[in-house]
Parts: structure tokens; C-alpha cells; sequence
């Protein structure tokens, strides 16, 4: 291994080491089923970073990201699209509350250019204004295609009743005016404050050789400094919620949508595991216990529930899509009941068996292929700590129907609650 | 190694081809599979015979009841999921290496042996009419359709309907329809099946073996007679859905060739490189310089089984600048088949094709879907091995040819649907 990096530890034949000159975090993990290598940069900005007046900031960089930086760009003939793409790549970026995210899937031959375009466009992007006015119309059309989607306007309209103060109030994609009017200054800016190696996780899964591809990632990121500021936390906290909350949105459409969300801990909090074997029980396939009284019963044509870990709070939230004619308050009424079932009852170890069995499966399969791997550690790195990932079927196996019970009493309770309903006005 | 050399190939019983392929990805199997008998197989009595058919499946077996079949699954967190297409009843299943034989086994029980409970009928319509109900305020289905619609008869294979007659087709399904279709359908004859993971190809092919062979043989037809498309004309088609913020747009026309045609990949490339993927010309210009859409893509559809389909292009636009995206995409069009593509773009996207190639196979279900739509067509496995090749032999004249003889701008059909202005 090159001197140049420190071996920090390794978990489940992942290795993680530090770039020595800049502090770039480096994950690896070997797997040569396939020719195929995927390299991902990570960094800690995402909408939680933004505040009123330019919310979806996060988003709006990310898209000026590949308008070109100083080795890259369409004046050299090397712009980030047409290079990639060209070699057959899967190529994108993402952002979500706590991270932005850009990738490459490559055949293993061009690893070195994924390396060397994000390595460029880590410190060297344009972000231009000529750049930004076309891109914000892009953007603002990706908000309005959002905004046609009743799902996506309800759980918009939840987030935003259930978080007042912090900022997981707002959805990524921003408000539509601050997407219209942000300026490029404050975008450069946004730029200049957290796009550095020493706030950054680059990592490498599938077949590469680990000496060479260090040597490429000191070779291209090497020529970064840390920054000279510290990076700045968020130190909002949301207040204790004290008492129930409703939204209802009316818009035109066919069937309505009933959505219960309870405030959840921190990604990281040790309830995380018990909460998500709860979600299971609750509505992770056809013998769980909603799709057995709603689904089956033929109230909602589906449903589903999410509670991903993020940096700060969440939300344990349950979507009903409802078939016509059929009664919101029904709806919500059974799944409000089955929460009570349990904080009362609890669950029976069979069902906590099968639920297991299911994250076994989903684990398993989160290891097939380059991306998935990445995509997945991805999330635990955003949450702030990389072997969340590693750990989290041990720590899954290990939850027993007294944490279920006790995580349901603890987070599924009335005052924490924020309901929401989509009504679809004929 | 060479695609063929990974895969294992059984032919055991008549009707039925296996293709297995063992990788290095630890302890899970994707597996897929089809037989004929999609929905325009049932397309003379009610074509959504087929489709509900398949979607029956998983509410039960003459011998367990759907929440059997549901615990099973669960219990060892596999799925088994049916899909009917227009051609093929298709089913997936994923699971870990050491569940493959409950797994396999509960999927020929549930092909072979479905239930078909009257009452599981009625609640399944209820939610397959509330997901069409929901489908009316969705602009790119409702868009989609009214193109479709302008450019094939209701006859033909490619033909779609519009919600309120499919809700009428649900509707008036029964469970003796059901069985009966069934009885015909689903059978040995032309069932290909898929699988690739850390999995024994001989222990898997002696358990499909095992599953599969009480099979009878199915008696569907195979001959496809339908009207030909209709007459290309020039024509704008508007779907007005209230309190949307985002309309969509296709653009295309029928096209007289299908993917057994000498010109198909010279077309398909043609295509391509006008809007296949974000450095291709539409995303590039309406997107990229014009700042007009989100997305803008360009492909061909309904091209297989030996029927000729149609090319699109597919948009979404603010309300305010529809009228501009649509001028805006349809100068592109008419630019690149004025002036072709240039060489230079034919030599970036061979190599963009390989490479996807090569990337495709990096999951199980990527390699899964490269060797079963490849059966499907009646392909042997080494098809698949002259891919580069077949991708190296192309050259711009001929795709400037095969623009020019297939597509006419002068006749495209334009629909649009959302809030328009």
C-alpha cells in the first residue's frame, strides 16, 4: 500500500484509508464477478445544509456540476457527459437531505477517468451564471414533474408539517421561488464551503487492483488541499412536538392517499434496528399485517411505509393508496389501530422471525453488484458512519420482540403523530 | 470468456429451455422466465384475460391459500413475482442460494395449479380499476396512449386502449375465463427460463425439471394475424388534466420494420444518437443549451416478434413553454434527418454501446434479462457473443439510409397531455 494513505480499519472485507495530504476518505471493497468497477464520491452537504432563500441549493449545484470544470468541459472537447457516456458508463449524481453523491459505473479498463473527472470538478468547477440560467429552468421543470405526482405533493406536505424548525422541513428539490431566484454567487459559495477532499468519502467496489487505484486516487485527489475552514454543522435541533398534526391536500386527481408519520431518533440512535423490523411487521410484504387488513381487504390498491436513517430525526411514515370510494378515516383508523395493537400486544416471535428472514434477503442483495454496494454505503456514510452498512444485519438479529414493543410505545404515540391525506377534487 | 461460455444450457424437456450462469456474487439467485401468452394472445375475447391470468397467481393454489404462499415467500425473504406483456407471461423470482429448491417448487405450483377464488377476483379488480382511475391524471400514460392509439388499429399487437374500456375489460372478467385461458396458456411449449448467482446448475436444472415436466403442453396459437398500422398523417392530439405542472409530449410515427430486418440496428442507431441517452442531440440542445425540459429521449418501441412498431420521442415541459419545447424538439428532429449524423457521433456511441453491454452484466438481474429477451426471440446463446460485432459493423451511410427510408417528418403524430395553456 502507498505511504501516502493510512489504513483506518476494515469491516466485512471493507477497507477504509485516508488520504494523508487533504484527508480524503477512501472505502474499497475487491469483487471481480464482473469486469465492472464503480467509483462514487460522497459529500456532507445535502438540503439539510440549506436555509430559507435558497433551499434546494444542494440540488441546483449538483446539476451545474457536470457543466464543466477545468479539465472536463465542452470548450476541450472533454465534457463530463460526453466522455463517460462514450465508454458506455452509468453516470449520475444525487442529492437527498444529508449527502450529495456523483458516480460512475465503468468497465474496469476506465476506472481512471471516473477518478480523474470527479478529482477535477472536486475543486475546479466552473459554476458559471451562464450555466446556472438554462439549468434552472431543468431544474424547475424536475420540481413541476415532482408537483404532478399527488404521492410526492402529500409527503412533501407532511415533512413539511411535521418539521418546523429543522431544516428536513423542506424537501430537496427546494421551494420553486428559491429554485427560480438563488444566485450564482450563493451556489459558488455553497461550492467553496463544502466541496473539499476532508469533506468527502470516495469509494471504489468491483474488480480493480487496490495498490493501482490508490495510486490514482493520490495521483488525481492528491493535488487538493483540505480546506482552511472548518466545516460548518448544523446545529438546529427540532423542537419536542406536543400534540397531533393534520394536513390535507385537495387537488384534482382519481383516488385519495392516507400518510401517518411519528417522529423517529437519529439514524445512528441504537432504536434504528428495532423501528425498521417494526416497518416490516407492519407492511413488508403480502403477509404483513396492513397488506393483510387494508390490501387484502381491498381498501387500498397498495401501500407501503419508509423510515430511512438520516444524520438527524426521520419519520416512520405509512402510505395507503386508496381504492375509490373508500373512506380516508377507515384507513387511518386500522393502521392507528394496529400501532396501538402493538404497543399493547406486541409482536409474536414468528412474525419477528420472518421479518429477520427478509432483511437477510434484502442484505444479501444489496451485495449484487458494484453499484448496489456503493449506493448502499453511500447512505451510511451520509448518516455518519460508513459500517452502519457492515453492522446492520448483526445489529438486526440481535432485536427481540421486547425492543419491538418498547420502540413502538416510544415513537408511535399520538403526540408525536403527523397525518396526512391527499382528497382528489373531481 | 466469451457470454455463451458463461452460460449453461438445458434443454430436458420439450418446451422448455433453462440458461444458467453461475457468478461469483454470494448467496443469491435471480431467476426469470416467460411462455407465450401475453395479452394479445387473448386479444379476440378480452386481452386482459391474460394479463389478470398471471396477476391471479399469487392469491392461490389448489393446495395452499394465498397467505400460505405469502408466508412462505416472507419467511425466507424471497419474492416470486408474475408480469404479463403483450406477448409473454413473465415471472421473476429472487432469493438466496439455499431457498432455491422452495422456491422453485412453489413456482411451478403456483403456474401450474392457481386457485382462481372468485372472491380473490373481486377484490383484485378492485384494486387493478382503482391503479387505471389513478393512471387518468398521470400526463405521460395518458399522453402515451393517445399516441399509440393514433398510429395502430385497436387489432394490432401494439394498440393500447384507453383507461375507461380497460376498466370495462377488468370488469367484466370471470373466473371461468380465467381457467379456461389458463387451460390453453399455461403450458410446456415455449417456456424459457433464466437464472444467474451463486447457484449449481445441475442441482437447479434437475429442480426445474423436477417442478416443470407434470406441465401438459400449452395450445395456444402462435400465428399473429392482425391489421396492418394505421396511415401515417400529421396530426396533434391534446389531453387537458386539470392542476398539473409539468405536460408531456410524444412525437413519432409507425415504422415498417422490426428487430429481424437487415436495417433494424442501422435505425436503432439512428435513433439513438438522436436522444438514447443524455450526450445524444436532444439532451444536448432542449435540454443542455435551451434549458426547456428535464428530460427528453428518443427510442423505438414495439419492434419484435416479427411486427413492425414505431419510434418516439418523449418530453416534459412547463405548461408556459410547451408550444417553444415542442417547435424547439421538433427542429431537432427535422435537423438530423436533413443533415444525418456524422461520423464522429457513430464512432462515440459504438463505444457507449459495448460498454453499457459490458456494464449490463455487472448485477444478476442485468444478466438474467440479456439471456431471456434474447430466448425470447428465438435466439441461440451465441447471438449474444457477436454483440460488439454486430455494434463495429455499422457505418454512417447506412444509418443515414435507414433515417431516410423509414422515418418522414412531414407526418409525425404529436400528443401532448397535462395542463395545457
Amino acid at each position: 500500500m502507498s505511504d501516502l494513505f493510512q489504513h483506518v480499519r476494515s469491516s466485512q472485507g471493507i477497507e477504509e484509508y485516508q488520504l494523508k495530504s487533504n484527508d480524503l476518505k477512501v472505502l474499497m471493497l475487491q469483487n471481480s464477478s464482473s469486469p465492472v468497477a464503480t467509483f462514487m464520491v460522497t459529500y456532507h452537504v445535502g438540503s439539510r445544509n440549506e436555509a430559507i432563500g435558497y433551499t434546494g441549493s444542494t440540488h441546483l449545484l449538483e446539476h451545474l456540476m457536470f457543466k464543466g470544470s477545468r479539465n472536463y468541459n465542452k470548450e476541450k472537447g472533454t465534457a463530463i457527459w460526453d466522455e463517460l457516456q462514450s465508454i458506455g458508463a452509468q453516470i449520475n449524481a444525487t442529492t437527498w437531505n444529508d449527502r450529495t453523491n456523483y458516480f460512475e459505473v465503468v468497465p474496469k479498463e476506465h476506472l481512471e477517468k471516473a477518478i480523474s473527472i470527479e478529482a477535477d470538478r472536486m475543486r475546479f468547477s466552473f459554476i458559471k451564471d451562464e450555466d446556472r440560467q438554462p439549468e434552472m429552468t431543468v431544474v424547475r421543470n424536475e420540481y413541476e414533474r415532482g408537483e404532478n405526482s399527488p404521492f410526492d405533493v402529500l409527503d412533501k406536505n407532511v415533512w413539511a408539517t411535521a418539521y418546523q424548525a429543522h431544516p428536513y422541513h423542506h424537501s430537496t428539490i427546494g421551494w420553486r421561488s428559491d429554485i427560480e431566484n438563488v444566485s450564482t454567487e450563493r451556489l459558488k459559495e455553497f461550492y467553496d464551503v463544502y466541496y473539499w477532499p476532508n469533506n468527502a468519502t470516495a469509494t471504489v467496489i468491483g474488480d480493480f487492483d487496490k495498490d493501482e487505484t490508490l495510486a490514482l486516487i493520490a495521483k488525481h485527489f492528491g493535488v487538493h488541499k483540505r480546506s482552511e475552514h472548518t466545516i460548518p454543522k448544523v446545529y438546529t435541533e427540532e423542537p419536542i412536538q406536543e400534540g397531533p398534526r393534520r394536513v390535507v391536500v385537495r387537488r384534482s386527481g382519481q383516488t385519495g392517499i392516507v400518510a401517518v408519520a411519528h417522529k423517529t431518533p437519529e439514524g445512528l440512535n441504537s432504536d434504528t434496528h428495532a423501528l425498521h423490523i417494526l416497518g416490516r411487521i407492519l407492511c413488508d410484504g403480502k403477509s404483513s399485517r396492513l397488506h393483510r387488513k387494508i390490501v387484502d381487504q381491498g381498501l387500498a390498491s397498495s401501500l407501503f411505509m419508509y423510515d430511512f436513517p438520516f444524520k438527524d430525526n426521520g419519520l416512520f411514515i405509512t402510505y395507503a393508496f386508496l381504492t375509490p370510494n373508500t373512506d380516508h378515516q377507515k384507513v387511518e383508523d386500522i393502521i392507528l389501530n394496529e400501532y396501538t395493537s402493538i404497543k399493547t400486544e406486541g409482536v409474536e416471535q414468528k412474525e419477528l422471525d420472518r421479518a429477520i428472514a427478509q432483511t437477510k434477503a434484502t442484505v444479501a442483495f444489496s451485495r449484487d453488484g458494484s453499484y448496489a454496494v456503493a449506493s448502499a454505503l453511500n447512505e451510511a456514510i451520509a448518516i455518519g458512519d460508513w459500517q452502519f452498512y457492515t453492522t446492520y444485519l448483526d445489529k438486526i438479529k440481535s432485536v427481540t420482540v421486547k425492543d419491538i414493543k418498547k420502540v413502538a410505545k416510544k415513537y408511535l404515540h399520538d403526540d408525536a403523530s403527523t397525518t396526512g391525506w391527499f382528497v382528489p377534487k373531481q | 470468456m466469451s457470454f455463451s461460455e458463461k452460460v449453461l444450457v438445458f434443454e430436458n424437456l420439450d418446451g422448455l429451455s433453462t440458461y444458467i450462469a453461475p457468478t461469483q456474487v454470494d448467496g443469491v439467485v435471480t431467476l426469470s422466465g416467460s411462455l407465450k401468452g401475453g395479452e394479445f394472445h387473448a386479444k379476440k375475447s378480452n386481452s386482459k384475460i391474460a394479463s389478470l391470468s398471471g396477476s391471479m397467481l399469487d392469491k392461490g393454489t389448489v393446495k395452499k391459500s394465498k397467505h400460505d404462499i405469502s408466508e412462505a415467500l416472507d419467511s425466507i425473504g424471497a419474492d416470486i413475482n408474475f408480469i404479463v406483456s403483450n406477448h409473454h407471461i413473465n415471472f421473476t423470482a429472487h432469493c438466496l442460494s439455499n431457498d432455491l429448491e422452495k422456491v422453485i417448487l412453489l413456482l411451478s405450483e403456483m403456474l401450474q395449479e392457481p386457485r382462481y377464488d372468485s372472491d380473490e377476483l373481486t377484490i383484485l379488480k378492485k384494486r387493478i380499476i382503482a391503479n387505471l382511475e389513478r393512471s387518468k391524471e398521470d400526463t405521460r400514460k395518458q399522453a402515451n396512449i393517445n399516441f399509440v392509439s393514433q398510429l395502430y388499429p385497436i387489432a394490432h399487437p401494439n394498440a393500447r386502449y384507453n383507461i375507461d374500456d380497460t376498466i370495462s375489460m377488468v370488469d367484466n372478467i370471470s373466473v371461468e375465463q380465467l381457467k379456461d385461458y389458463h387451460q390453453k396458456a399455461y403450458g410446456l411449449g415455449t417456456i424459457n427460463i433464466a437464472a444467474v448467482g451463486d447457484v449449481d446448475p445441475d442441482s437447479l436444472n434437475q429442480l426445474i425439471i423436477n417442478g416443470f415436466s407434470p406441465m401438459a403442453k400449452q395450445s395456444i396459437s402462435n400465428e399473429y394475424n392482425f391489421p396492418a398500422p394505421n396511415k401515417r398523417v400529421h396530426k396533434f392530439i391534446e389531453c387537458i388534466i386539470k392542476d398539473k405542472t409539468s405536460c408531456d409530449l410524444f412525437v413519432g410515427q409507425s415504422i415498417d420494420i422490426n428487430d429481424n430486418h437487415k436495417d433494424y440496428h442501422s435505425l436503432m442507431m439512428g435513433i439513438y444518437i438522436l436522444g438514447g441517452n443524455f450526450s445524444a442531440r436532444l439532451m444536448q440542445t432542449v435540454r443542455d443549451e435551451q434549458g426547456l425540459t428535464y428530460g427528453i429521449g428518443s427510442g423505438m418501441a414495439g419492434c419484435s416478434y416479427g411486427i413492425s412498431g414505431h419510434w418516439y420521442t418523449w418530453g416534459t415541459f412547463s405548461p408556459d413553454i410547451l408550444d417553444k419545447g415542442c417547435d424547439a424538439t421538433v427542429e431537432q428532429i427535422n435537423s438530423w434527418f436533413e443533415t444525418g449524423i456524422t461520423e464522429e457521433e457513430l464512432q462515440a456511441k459504438k463505444t457507449t454501446f459495448k460498454g453499457a453491454f459490458q456494464v449490463s452484466l455487472d448485477t444478476t438481474s442485468g444478466f438474467v434479462d440479456k439471456i431471456l429477451t434474447n430466448a425470447e426471440k428465438g435466439r441461440s446463446i451465441e447471438y449474444l457473443d457477436k454483440y460488439n460485432e454486430r455494434i463495429d459493423a455499422l457505418d454512417k451511410q447506412s444509418i443515414n439510409k435507414a433515417i431516410h427510408q423509414y422515418i418522414d417528418p412531414k407526418s409525425l403524430t404529436t400528443s401532448v397531455a397535462g395542463s395545457l395553456k
